[in-house]
């Protein structure tokens, strides 16, 4: 049993108990916790194949970067909006399980009786280290067989991030108070996401007291806030007062 | 089992293929979906990084590369609609998107 | 030059302990750099010079009461921690304190840990999986200031990231490697240039043919490590102290200590990339003599990081963010450009 295998069963084990924990977290935090884990681990095993630069961009793009947009988009989801557990149809539980059991066979077999066609290619480990390593032979292929997919990636990510901004951006200005805004004084009044409860029982007192401040408080929305210097006396054009009854 | 071949990277990525199969299927949290399907794509990552591997070229690595920039852009337009999604229904529940259906 | 494993072992826990003593008095130099430029004395009590300070520190931290917030995630809460704290101290694994081999008692050393082909993108990826141990811990603290701290934090370390990422590419251009101590042993080499009739001789330092490069990095290094005047999503009067409020005790030190391994750490990648490592007169005749440059260039470094909290007030939220991607990136762009067509001329394979 060389180093090799058990780090291989060891990463391989750890994987898939972290995917297993994706699926079955009640919590979506756990889950993409889990995500993480996957995902570092899969790195692990991507090392052991040799293809250690994309061991690295998987966990500096995949893991450091997407994964963290995603779990800002966890925290700034609205409680209310996570669906109930044992809702849905409960035929799902059982079919879907079974319909990957029954893949899981299928593919099995189609690996345990394959055959390669075709000769081998000439990027052999001591070829690929004569080229300088993993990272030098990966862009000698994208910088010159693969040079045009490498410009429309550019542009695919381009779109990508100019097609985000755009539907995530509220229809009214009106409706941007309904975000966590990090920068917004009011942002701070919306609900959190589940999990750690953040609701302490509101006493008679306690509404009572915030009726009285909310009735005068007023909400200024500014474009650039070094413009807007406070006082009651700012009566620029980029200032838009809303005043609650 | 004392040796490692391609088939057991092979068998790997297909269980986590499978998983995260079943968690799309089973799962009806839009954004737990969303993070299966990632799983789903990198999953295919690895069956594609034995194969180069195993024949001795570099295919596989560059189109492994390929799929996470494709996926890393598809992350950020697939949770500005779910976003988009939940600010007008107020819910990420995917039972609750039957509009187009309808 | 396959050393035993048990080796690389020993190796790796005397390089860990000496992080770990340095960070401690790491804070101690720290207090004592900003007392003086505050004009005043700093710690004097405990030992001479308040050399034991840090050790008082510790068993304070160690005797506190560790609060845990009734509602908080008790897991997350106590991973999120350690999550920064381990990811910081596993980034030194692949910085070289020495390009040779020692003899000692007949075993044949390796000065550093290992020397990873793509130990600079390790050392990256590393620090991206440090961001999760801000985000998780404002998020499992049920307070909604940590939360916003949080993710204020995040999203300020993922954008200086990138431009800590990409102010390095020209390194790699220019030397063709991604493993450090390749970048480090370039620039033991002497770089001559002429003017006129006199011929000056240099170490080949990145930092001479880098200079942009070196002081987009040092600013996204400050940024990222969350210091001054980057430091909004931590600061004590703002947001309550962010993400790190509900912590306490111990944990908090987790924090606390691996915001100072992190300084420490790219600090001694500043050194190794920009300033040569252990390159210094009188370092190829004995290798401690090269540790004992290292050091120097680190501890200049982080006086300049002590320099900076002292003297400038910190930036708000959004020009911080604005300085990162309206400013910086475009920079750091152009410097990748310059580099490459730089090298594309001197290799003569640009013709016009």
């Amino acid at each position: 049993m060389s180093w090799n295998v058990i780090f291989f069963y060891a990463l391989a084990a750890i994987s898939l108990l972290a995917a297993v924990g994706i699926v079955i977290a009640k919590n979506p935090v756990h889950s993409a916790i889990f995500l993480v884990l996957t995902l570092f681990n899969t790195a692990g095993i991507f090392v052991m194949l040799g293809a250690e630069f994309l061991a690295a961009a998987q966990v500096i793009v995949y893991a450091g970067a997407a994964l963290v947009l995603m779990l800002f988009l966890l925290m700034l989801v609205d409680p209310q909006a996570l669906p109930q557990r044992g809702g849905g149809h409960p035929i799902q539980r059982i079919v879907g399980p079974l319909l990957g059991v029954i893949l899981f066979l299928e593919v099995g077999a189609a690996i345990a009786n394959r055959a390669i066609v075709g000769g081998l290619g000439n990027a052999s480990p001591e070829n690929i280290a004569l080229v300088g390593g993993s990272t030098q032979a990966v862009g000698n292929l994208l910088f010159t067989q693969y040079l045009l997919p490498f410009e429309i990636i550019s542009l695919v990510l381009l779109v990508g991030v100019a097609g985000a901004i755009v539907l995530a951006l509220p229809e009214r200005l009106g409706e941007r108070l309904g975000t966590i805004s990090l920068g917004h004084p009011r942002g701070t009044d919306m609900a959190l996401p589940e999990g750690p409860s953040t609701a302490a029982p509101r006493t008679r007192a306690d509404e009572r007291a915030t009726a009285a401040l909310e009735a005068t408080r007023e909400i200024i929305l500014v474009d650039d806030p070094d413009l807007y210097t406070g006082g009651r006396g700012d009566t620029r054009q980029s200032t838009v007062k809303i005043t609650r009854n | 089992m004392a040796e490692l071949t391609t088939n057991h990277f092979l068998f790997l990525s297909a269980a986590l293929f499978v998983i995260g199969l079943m968690g799309v299927l089973v799962r009806r949290n839009l954004l737990i979906m969303f993070m299966c399907v990632e799983l789903m794509m990198n999953s295919v990552n690895l069956s594609l990084i034995a194969f180069a591997r195993e024949t001795n070229t570099m295919f596989g690595e560059g189109f492994a590369l390929f799929t996470i920039a494709v996926a890393a852009a598809e992350a950020a337009v697939g949770l500005a609609i779910i976003l988009a999604l939940s600010r007008r229904s107020h819910s990420v529940d995917a039972d609750e998107f039957h509009a187009l259906r309808d | 030059m396959e050393q035993p494993i048990w080796l690389t072992f020993i190796v790796a826990f005397i390089f860990m302990n000496v992080l770990l003593v340095g960070m401690a008095y790491m804070t101690w130099y720290e207090r004592k750099v900003l007392a003086a430029m505050q004009d005043r004395v700093g710690p004097n009590r405990v030992g001479w010079k308040g050399l034991l300070q840090p050790l008082a520190d510790g068993v304070k931290l160690l005797g506190k009461e560790d609060l845990i917030p009734a509602n908080a995630d008790k897991i997350v809460f106590f991973f999120a921690p350690l999550i920064v704290f381990v990811v910081a101290i596993t980034r030194v694994a692949v910085i070289p304190f020495g390009s040779i081999s020692i003899n000692i008692f007949g075993q044949s050393i390796n000065l550093w840990i290992t020397d990873l082909n793509v130990g600079a993108l390790f050392l990256l990826a590393f620090g991206s999986l440090g961001v999760y141990g801000i985000i998780l811990g404002g998020y499992a603290s049920a307070n909604r200031y940590s939360l916003l701290g949080g993710l204020r934090s995040a999203a300020q370390v993922i954008s200086y990231e990138i431009i800590l990422g990409l102010s390095l590419v020209g390194i790699f251009l220019i030397s063709s490697s991604l493993s450090i101590r390749t970048i480090m042993e370039d620039q033991m080499r002497e770089l001559t240039f002429a003017i006129g009739p006199l011929t000056f001789t240099l170490p080949n330092w990145y930092i001479l043919s880098q200079p942009m490069a070196f002081v987009i990095f040092f600013l996204a290094a400050v940024a990222e490590t969350n210091r001054a005047p980057f430091d909004l999503p931590e600061a004590e009067t703002e947001l309550v102290s962010g993400f790190h409020t509900e912590y306490s005790a111990f944990r908090f030190s987790f924090y606390f200590l691996g915001e100072y391994i992190n300084m420490i750490v790219v600090s001694l990648f500043a050194a190794t990339m920009f300033l040569g490592g252990i390159d210094g007169p009188g370092a190829d005749r004995f290798w401690g003599i090269g540790i004992l440059w290292l050091l120097l260039k680190v501890i200049l470094f982080l006086f300049f990081y002590i320099w900076l909290r002292g003297t400038l007030p910190r930036f708000r939220f959004d020009q911080l963010m604005g300085i990162a991607w309206k400013v910086l990136l475009p920079l750091v762009l152009v410097n990748i450009l310059i580099t490459a067509l730089i090298r594309l001329i001197g290799q003569g394979q640009l013709s016009f």
